[in-house]
């Protein structure tokens, strides 16, 4: 039997934050909540990633914007987090430099309280 | 309330035109407002490009650049023998920005301390167990004004108990700021667009280190903008206290 679903007061609150990711590999959604996941339990530890409730929502694959021959893929995406923990996401997501030996870096370029406002705001 | 309000970052690793041009570029884009390219002292000899990379900012039609945007050039000293460090910066007194001394060894870290000439003493953890700075060495910086840097890219490039260390440095180092006050810089030690990252992702990262809000601002704002507007200053300066006035 399906659970019934929470009264809105009960439900958590979350932030969206609007992420900018660098890698030198080609990078599809999995590999991106793998490498997410790994370094937030890397830097915050297993006890404080319990709180973060990360899903990520949308993820965009972005035109290098300065060389026409890249040396990196660009993306965005925009990221789930509990409201009240966006700040230790972000530090843990800033944290991370390698996954599976390739450079990468994610940068938050933003945060907003509704999907369509960070779309709209810092995607495009 | 927002604390923030200019980003300077004053150590990036000059290396060639086109790799200091893509980190430049890439910096304005996640919002710096300053930045510093630090030069080892043969690179900083044969630096020809800082007009060229000026006008290629200033020109640049693809990003928004802000209007206090700025860049300086400045000579990071990495010597074994502590006198080497007075005989760089009298090299280099005329053309550098700024001087910084790349600590790790005691003696170097004594020296850099001691010397009126030097602005910053970068990563004094460097290859070491502890974090190189004690309490003689904090009275010392901040009788003579010489800033102690923590470089993020120190904890971007460890992992598991070296990064542990690294942090557990850098609390070492923040708890005698808290006890001396002498000056804090943090920077990122950018060497590829790979690690330069968002001012406020460093901020969240030394928040959760345990530096409070008005401490990471002077961090960040304050002591680099110190630095620079004394730099600006030093050739009229004959010595302390004194300096020349041109009507």
């Amino acid at each position: 039997m399906k659970l019934k679903i929470l009264p809105p007061t009960l439900r958590p609150n979350y932030r969206y934050l609007a992420l900018d990711i660098k890698s030198e590999a080609i990078l599809n959604k999995d590999e991106l909540v793998s490498a997410i996941w790994d370094s937030c339990i890397r830097f915050s530890g297993e006890l404080e990633t319990s709180n973060f409730m990360l899903w990520i929502m949308r993820f965009y694959e972005c035109p290098n914007d300065f060389d026409s021959k890249p040396n990196f893929y660009r993306y965005k995406a925009i990221l789930k987090s509990q409201r009240g923990f966006e700040e230790k996401v972000r530090g843990s997501l800033a944290a991370m430099a390698n996954y599976h030996g390739k450079k990468i870096a994610i940068a938050t370029i933003g945060k907003s309280g509704t999907i369509k406002g960070a779309v709209d705001k810092f995607i495009y | 309330m927002d604390f923030y309000d200019l980003f300077y970052d004053l150590n990036i690793k000059g290396n060639h035109f086109q790799s200091d041009l893509a980190i430049i570029k890439e910096a304005i884009r996640l919002n710096w407002n300053h930045l510093t390219l630090r030069y080892s002292p043969e690179k900083f000899k044969d630096l020809n490009y800082k007009k060229e990379l000026i006008e290629n900012i200033e020109n640049m039609e693809e990003i928004a650049i802000p209007k206090d945007f700025s860049i300086g050039f400045g000579l990071e000293i990495n010597v074994k023998k502590s006198n080497d460090i007075r005989n760089n910066i009298n090299k280099f007194k005329k053309d550098a920005d700024l001087f910084s001394v790349l600590g790790g060894n005691p003696k170097i870290n004594r020296m850099a301390c001691e010397s009126l000439q030097v602005d910053i003493l970068s990563r004094p953890y460097f290859r070491r167990y502890d974090s190189g700075i004690n309490q003689v060495l904090a009275k010392e910086a901040l009788k003579n004004n010489v800033a102690i840097e923590l470089c993020i890219k120190d904890i971007l490039t460890t992992y598991l108990s070296h990064r542990a260390k690294v942090i557990a440095n850098f609390r070492d180092i923040i708890k005698l700021y808290r006890k001396f006050k002498f000056p804090l810089i943090i920077s990122s030690g950018a060497s590829s667009i790979f690690d330069i990252r968002h001012p406020r992702d460093i901020i969240a990262i030394f928040k959760e280190i345990g530096l409070k809000e008005e401490e990471i601002q002077d961090c960040f704002n304050s002591y680099p903008r110190n630095i620079i507007d004394f730099n600006k200053e030093r050739e009229n300066i004959i010595v302390v206290g004194a300096k020349v006035i041109k009507k």
